[in-house]
């Protein structure tokens, strides 16, 4: 054992120029290189699509339907960025969509009308998002297993409702909702939810304990557990907000495609984690940006409009798809490196 | 959600065979198989299906997919109903699956079980032909059902429907509906774009297309047989196209979402036809008070005919109406146009 | 020394990495059969030597020549196949493969080029435990079920496996106990005797003395001394060379306690099976009691079950009088307890976050209402708790992982201050922390507790624990052997007593 010994107090850390004073700006910089990315993605897509197609594309119409049809998936990529923050993983978000779209145009809850409809769809996601939480927080599942079960036991219960049968709604005022004549002040009443949930999930990650106690969850669930937080409750909690944004999105879906389909939600689980990583959330949890996320999802669903405009297939969409995943990702890796 | 073969390697010539063309009327080529069949009626469930008479008892084991679609579920509904109008016919029926490891054992399970005939929906066609194989092997006749095996010598008869004849059909109906207009534009709303049917019902509408110069393709989008991407697809092409005079949608399910779509958009000033034949879009063509004029059949009564040929091969018989002794190797189901005037006929056969 | 040219000979190695030098300029000699020992601080460089050494790191600038002809280390591998092998802090081993498969992993001995033959990996592996003086160790054993010193053979046996001319350790002696750190010794001794040459870091000076024969000493980046004699250097000229400053002992004085309150913290009969002994404590406000004792004595274990984070199979926790409710952090946190894990990066910091959230993460309440954060508030109490501790830099907004080992334990124990908690729990304070930093610590834990905090403190260094602490329990096996006054106690007393049990008069 050697006597430790010590100079006077005088503890300068070894840091370099880069971390001296001006640390809070690389950081607020990098947080901005990442944004502004993305931005420039987006940015060019426009562009692009401007370019190819200028009367169909930037019209008010396609503005509107490009918002629409990321409505869906990002209430759902908003719910899915909350559990990737926090270390987990959910990987029967579109099996609960679908699960609770079925659930909530049966004749019987066609009869509750409008409310009854929304209350199932949300009941439904809410009650599939508690056992995913209970299983991986109290029964000490990984999510990955954990949420991959409820995959196949929610598409496989959303198949015995349905019978593999299309369920018609023919509630009218769902049908409204999903209509031109519900437009407020030229918004779609689908993309006013789907940014109503975009600010409250800002806030919830950005503003709150609640947030914050994710991103400890994620960045280190041993340090979070030995500060004192409830780290099991805690993401229980955050399945459970999974779930009820899976419920939401698939009213919105009702309303969208005015049916209710056991094969809806069809790899949205994919969809919503692609879209939350290349917006600079960490997999491997103890980040996350909603901002991103919903960047993220606006640059794919902008995407596949752009090349249904300029009537390219499927193939070529999927390849270009996989070529932007990989490219956003290696775009980050260099920032993130070089910052 | 996936119909039809996954691949169908012969397509071509089995189309070239003489059933084809040889059927009568519309619908089903045979709407029964045994004796002094003549009825040109559908083949449908409720009609007296020919030859009732009691012969030799059958055993007939039927393996399909997991129904997770109408048309699916359509298939298992039609062969049930077809079995229990016949004293003679036992059927042996499994749990459906996608499965293919699953499926195989089912379809050994009812080998070892001795039935007589076996009527295989495969999950995959290719992936199942080994075990179509053992059932010839083991003296049991296979009836193939719409998805192919891959080798002839693992069937004794294979049934199915066309889809390549769907896109001809839905083309030549179109056709003639815009023969009169100049410079007509049309849009094509396909499914699912890695499946062969849907390169096959898109090469047979192109095909069709060709013979009016007056008409051009001028956009074409893949959905994925589901409402949801029906509606999202649709949308974007009502979008890219202001203005065109006619919609083939290869599915009605996902047409469900696809006039979900043009109702949002507050379109109609074109012509639709769909495929399948599902029960809504026969209703919708029957009011017609929308954009769905008709829409191509790929019939899942062709499981019916399946039990029936079955039948006919467990006591040895023959097919009506025809010179043969023996049964077809093979039968290729016409797919039929259905529109207003006819819609009444098929509506019993339409599938939710 | 040979009269032949140097074994290895690296000139004017330059590395830099974006924002840092991390090497300026290097120069390293090392003979055949030599132990050439590397002293630094953290921070220093001399990870990024030994790894620019083992082919992991191409540096920026520099030359490299082996046995006299200039080489370039593009890899791992080439490092390998000149007779260069690593010994890595972190051990770099596959939990999930056998000793066997480990040893010989990447050069697996095969028959027809791709059949691994197990058997004779098995047997050479034998040969190579025994070798290092591990006989006990089964080659067909998987390595996650070692303990972490027979991890280090394994990983010294895979260095062996190869045909090694130099061997660079990596603070070999950091997870060992002393007996463990002898065979060390004596494994090192073979291996020069050999004519393999080691290049040694340590942080320990007493040790480098013992089997060192010469000193390279790293700064900043820079060599500030080449081949000094590792035998006859004064320590004093070693430690300024490191600090480039004079240095002295620095324990803060110890107080005279009269009459302090009443405990805080009773601890009656806490047990866990296969871990300690019934332990009873009591703990008053201002005063600091240690724990002394091997790797293995339970040292740890007992913190954590204190602290709720292990639950205990016997005995309780009294906070106030009060019991806590066995097996829950939360409780303990509530009550006003606060823990300093041995693992700081693991166990304790958000390292991808700012100070002010690692420090906030256990007040967040203090700061919300109704679940919405007033951020303000809690940057500005955050500052506080960071700048009474005189954390550096002087602003809680930098990421935590830029601070050094030091200030980051600040962070920690900021949280603690900053959540206002009453007894704290530290294990190993200062492992990882500069020997520079760490009298500063040392200063900032003593002002805790004369500010009424109670102290718990547990250390693998005897002269920190009878240094810092008021009271001490010497643990054994699980077992308390001995309880004292600090004062009364010395390094070798407490040394006698972890090893023979046997308390003196």
């Amino acid at each position: 054992m050697t006597q430790p010994v010590s100079p006077p107090r005088d503890d300068t850390p070894k840091v370099s120029p880069v971390e001296g004073p001006s640390q809070w700006r690389t950081l607020a910089a990098r947080a901005d290189v990442r944004t502004l990315s993305l931005l420039g993605v987006l940015a060019a897509l426009i562009l692009i699509g401007g370019i190819t197609k200028p009367d169909e594309f930037l019209d008010t119409r396609n503005l509107q339907l490009v918002l629409t049809q990321a409505s869906v998936i990002g209430v759902v990529t908003v719910g899915m960025t909350f559990v990737i923050t926090s270390g987990g993983i959910d990987l029967s978000v579109g099996a609960i969509v679908a699960l609770a779209s079925v659930w909530a145009t049966t004749v019987a809850t066609q009869e509750y009308g409008f409310a009854g409809i929304l209350f199932t769809a949300v009941i439904v996601g809410v009650g599939c998002g508690l056992v995913n939480g209970l299983l991986i927080a109290y029964g000490g599942m990984v999510p990955f297993i954990a949420t991959l079960a409820m995959f196949a036991s929610a598409r496989g219960l959303a198949l015995q409702i349905t019978d593999g049968k299309t369920q018609i709604v023919t509630v009218e005022g769902v049908l409204d909702l999903g209509g031109r004549d519900a437009y407020i002040l030229g918004i779609p009443p689908l993309v006013m939810v789907f940014a109503l949930v975009t600010v409250i999930g800002w806030l919830l990650l950005n503003r709150t304990t609640f947030g914050r106690r994710s991103v400890a969850v994620g960045g280190n669930a041993e340090a979070a557990r030995l500060a004192g937080i409830d780290v099991r409750r805690q993401r229980l909690y955050l399945y459970l907000l999974s779930g009820l944004c899976c419920g939401v999105a698939a009213f919105l879906l009702i309303v969208l495609s005015g049916s209710g389909q056991n094969t809806n939600g069809n790899l949205y689980e994919l969809d919503a984690i692609a879209a939350a990583i290349i917006g600079g959330t960490l997999l491997s949890g103890g980040r996350g940006t909603i901002t991103g996320s919903v960047l993220g999802v606006l640059i794919f669903t902008t995407i596949t409009n752009i090349f249904a405009l300029n009537n390219l297939q499927s193939d070529v969409q999927q390849i270009a798809k996989g070529a932007i995943i990989v490219a956003a990702v290696l775009v980050q890796r260099r920032t993130a490196s070089t910052t | 959600m996936r119909k039809g073969p996954t691949a169908m390697p012969e397509l071509t010539s089995r189309r070239g065979m003489l059933f084809g063309t040889a059927a009568v009327g519309a619908g089903v080529l045979l709407s029964g198989c045994t004796s002094n069949e003549s009825d040109d009626e559908p083949a449908s469930n409720d009609q007296p299906a020919a030859d009732d008479k009691p012969g030799k008892p059958v055993t007939i084991g039927f393996a399909g997919p997991q129904a997770d679609h109408g048309w699916l579920n359509a298939i298992n509904d039609n062969a049930k109903s077809r079995a229990k109008k016949y004293k003679d016919v036992t059927l042996e029926i499994t749990e459906g699956s996608n499965d293919t490891a699953q499926q195989i054992g089912q379809i050994e399970t009812l080998i070892n079980k001795k039935v007589d005939v076996l009527v295989v929906l495969p999950a995959d066609g290719k992936a199942l032909t080994q075990v179509g194989l053992q059932a010839m092997r083991a003296g049991i006749p296979v009836v193939n059902l719409d998805r192919i095996f891959n080798s002839p010598q693992a069937y004794r008869c294979w049934i199915g429907g066309d889809n390549y004849g769907m896109g001809l059909n839905a083309g030549h109906y179109i056709g003639e509906k815009l023969k009169n207009k100049k410079n007509a534009r049309v849009i094509e709303l396909a499914g699912l774009d890695n499946l062969e049917l849907t390169k096959q019902r898109t090469q047979g509408f192109d095909a069709a297309l060709k013979n009016y110069p007056n008409i051009k393709k001028v956009a074409r989008q893949a959905a994925e047989f589901t409402v949801e991407s029906g509606q999202a697809k649709m949308s974007q092409l009502l979008q890219a196209q202001s203005k065109f005079d006619a919609l083939w949608n290869h599915d009605d399910d996902q047409g469900v979402g696809a006039l979900r779509a043009i109702d949002q958009a507050g379109r109609d000033d074109f012509l639709m036809v769909g495929g399948a034949g599902a029960l809504s879009a026969f209703q919708a063509i029957k009011q017609d008070d929308g954009v769905l004029k008709a829409t191509v059949l790929y019939p899942p009564t062709m499981a019916a005919s399946a039990i029936d040929l079955a039948r006919a091969l467990g006591q040895g018989k023959g097919v009506g109406g025809l010179a043969e002794f023996e049964i077809p190797s093979s039968l290729t189901l016409y797919s039929a146009v259905v529109d207003k005037d006819n819609v009444d006929q098929y509506m019993s056969t339409g599938f939710k | 020394m040979a009269p032949e040219p140097p074994l290895l000979t690296m000139s004017g190695i330059t590395k830099s990495f974006p924002g840092v030098r991390a090497l300026d300029g290097v120069d390293l000699d090392v003979q055949t059969g030599e132990v050439h020992c590397l002293l630094g601080q953290n921070g220093a460089g001399k990870s990024t030597l030994i790894k620019v050494l083992a082919g992991a790191h191409q540096p920026d600038d520099g030359t490299i020549s082996w046995r006299g002809e200039q080489v370039t280390l593009r890899s791992p591998i080439a490092a390998m196949r000149l007779g260069i092998a690593t010994i890595y802090q972190e051990l770099d081993l596959v939990e999930g493969l056998s000793v066997a498969e480990n040893v010989y992993l990447g050069h697996e001995p095969t028959a027809a080029g791709f059949v691994v033959r197990g058997k004779d990996a098995r047997a050479s592996t034998a040969a190579l435990l025994k070798r290092l003086g591990h006989s006990e160790i089964d080659p067909g054993r998987l390595v996650g079920d070692l303990s972490a010193a027979q991890q280090q053979i394994v990983s010294m046996a895979r260095a062996l496996s190869h045909d090694v001319r130099l061997i660079v350790m990596d603070e070999p002696s950091a997870a060992l106990d002393p007996d463990e750190v002898d065979n060390l010794f004596r494994i090192v001794g073979d291996l020069t005797d050999e004519g393999v040459a080691v290049v040694y870091i340590s942080h320990r000076l007493e040790e480098i003395r013992r089997i060192g024969d010469c000193v390279t000493v790293l700064k900043d980046g820079r060599a500030v001394a080449g081949g000094l004699p590792a035998k006859s250097t004064p320590t004093r000229e070693v430690v300024a060379l490191m600090t480039g400053r004079n240095v002295e002992y620095v324990f803060p004085d110890r107080p005279e306690h009269q009459d302090l309150p009443d405990p805080v913290l009773e601890v009656q009969g806490l047990a866990r099976e296969g871990e300690f002994a019934p332990l009873d404590l009591t703990l008053r406000p201002g005063e600091i009691v240690g724990l002394a004792g091997l790797v293995g004595s339970g040292r740890s274990e007992i913190l954590e079950t204190i602290y709720g984070a292990r639950k205990p199979t016997a005995g309780q926790v009294r906070v106030d009088g009060r019991p806590l409710r066995p097996g829950s952090v939360r409780a303990a946190v509530r009550a006003g307890l606060g823990l300093a894990p041995e693992e700081r990066k693991a166990q304790a910091l958000l390292m991808l976050e700012s100070v002010t959230r690692n420090v906030s993460v256990s007040s967040m309440s203090r700061f919300s209402y109704g679940g919405w954060l007033d951020r303000g508030a809690e940057r500005e109490a955050a500052h506080q708790a960071t700048r009474e501790l005189s954390l550096r830099p002087d602003n809680p907004s930098v990421p935590v992982r830029t601070l050094s080992g030091g200030n980051q334990q600040k962070a920690v124990l900021a949280r603690w201050l900053l959540r206002g908690c009453r007894v704290l729990l530290l294990d190993e304070p200062t492992r990882g922390v500069d020997v520079g930093a760490r009298a500063e610590l040392y200063a900032v834990i003593r002002r805790l507790a004369d500010d009424g905090l109670a102290v718990l403190l547990v250390s693998s260094e005897v002269p920190e624990v009878l240094g810092l602490a008021d009271r001490v329990l010497v643990l054994r096996e699980g077992h308390v052997v001995h309880t004292a006054p600090a004062r009364e106690l010395d390094e070798h007393r407490v040394l006698d007593l972890v090893m023979e049990g046997t308390p003196a008069s």
